[in-house]
């Protein structure tokens, strides 16, 4: 319980969106370290000689690098759990919506990467458009186009609260007045000759990134 | 908009998490009240003043202070 005359700890109560930024940060640079580890031990392979001295030194930088932000982000997830109070049923929700898209994404991110590893024009790198095969294509076009609709309007109509379906709502008016005025720009600009060839998963990846950032910021300033 | 629901709470000694379960809204949403960032929908308004047992008018105040029948 609260002490309602402890105006500091009133202030403090709820702002989480500081904390959860710094976490996203954390797992974004602890999945790109353990993506340098992966590139040293394939560079390392590459040389076809035992690991250098060099190699293990980075290996293990990289190694406590990793230790430090798993750390960061637990005591960052105590301090969230710990602001104003327990979850509500709709933030439990919500969390484990997260958690299992989290989970799903990081399974098909894995597969993905173990079948693009067996492919010579690595087609599943991002932004690539090299050819797929049909069954690949299919499996992760059911994913985004079935699956993924169903858990959006399972989180829309039974995890969210009206601040945030407000904060989305804002997003998405940024993200579609970015395409609107930028997608043409860009043709137009192509079309001088100014500019590469519009790219359809940039301006997709743009739309997508501002409409997050948005939401983020509307619902945790 | 401002509001007194901070007050309101405190002096119930509900946290924001107390307040958001029986508004079915998360905490941040009542922060975000609280802190006159996000102003509620009428459906909502009108389920804290229930709440508290108060008219809205005395928990938001819109600093509208004139005659609205001129």
């Amino acid at each position: 319980m609260n002490d309602p005359q402890n105006a500091k700890d009133l202030e403090a109560e709820g702002n989480i969106g500081r904390p959860l930024a710094w976490m996203a940060f954390a797992g974004l640079g602890t999945v790109f370290t353990a993506g340098a580890i992966v590139g040293v031990i394939a560079a390392s392979k590459e040389d076809g000689s035992a690991f250098s001295a060099t190699a293990i030194g980075i290996i293990a930088v990289f190694v406590a690098v990793i230790g430090a932000l798993l750390y960061a982000q637990w005591r960052l997830a105590r301090r969230i759990a710990a602001s104003g109070g327990e979850l509500t049923r709709r933030e439990r929700l919500n969390r484990n919506i997260m958690i299992a898209c989290a989970v799903m994404g990081g399974i098909i991110g894995l597969a993905l990467s173990i079948v693009g590893g067996a492919m010579p024009s690595e087609p599943l790198a991002i932004f690539s458009d090299s050819p797929l095969p049909i069954a690949l294509a299919i499996l992760l076009a059911v994913f985004w186009g079935v699956v993924m609709p169903v858990i959006a309007w399972f989180w829309h109509t039974r995890a969210i609260d009206e601040q945030e379906a407000h904060a989305y709502r804002d997003g998405g008016y940024y993200a579609a007045y970015a395409y609107l005025v930028g997608a043409p720009a860009w043709w137009f600009l192509w079309r001088g000759g100014v500019l590469p060839e519009p790219d359809g998963v940039a301006i997709f990846a743009t739309f997508a990134i501002i409409w997050t950032t948005v939401w983020y910021w509307k619902k945790y300033r | 908009m401002e509001n007194r629901l901070r007050v309101l709470r405190a002096e119930r000694q509900w946290s924001q998490a107390e307040l958001g379960e029986r508004l079915d809204v998360s905490r941040q949403a009542v922060n975000a009240i609280e802190t006159g960032k996000y102003d509620p929908s009428l459906p909502l308004a009108f389920k804290i003043a229930r709440l508290f047992g108060m008219s809205i008018e005395e928990i938001f105040d819109d600093g509208f202070d004139g005659d609205t029948h001129e």
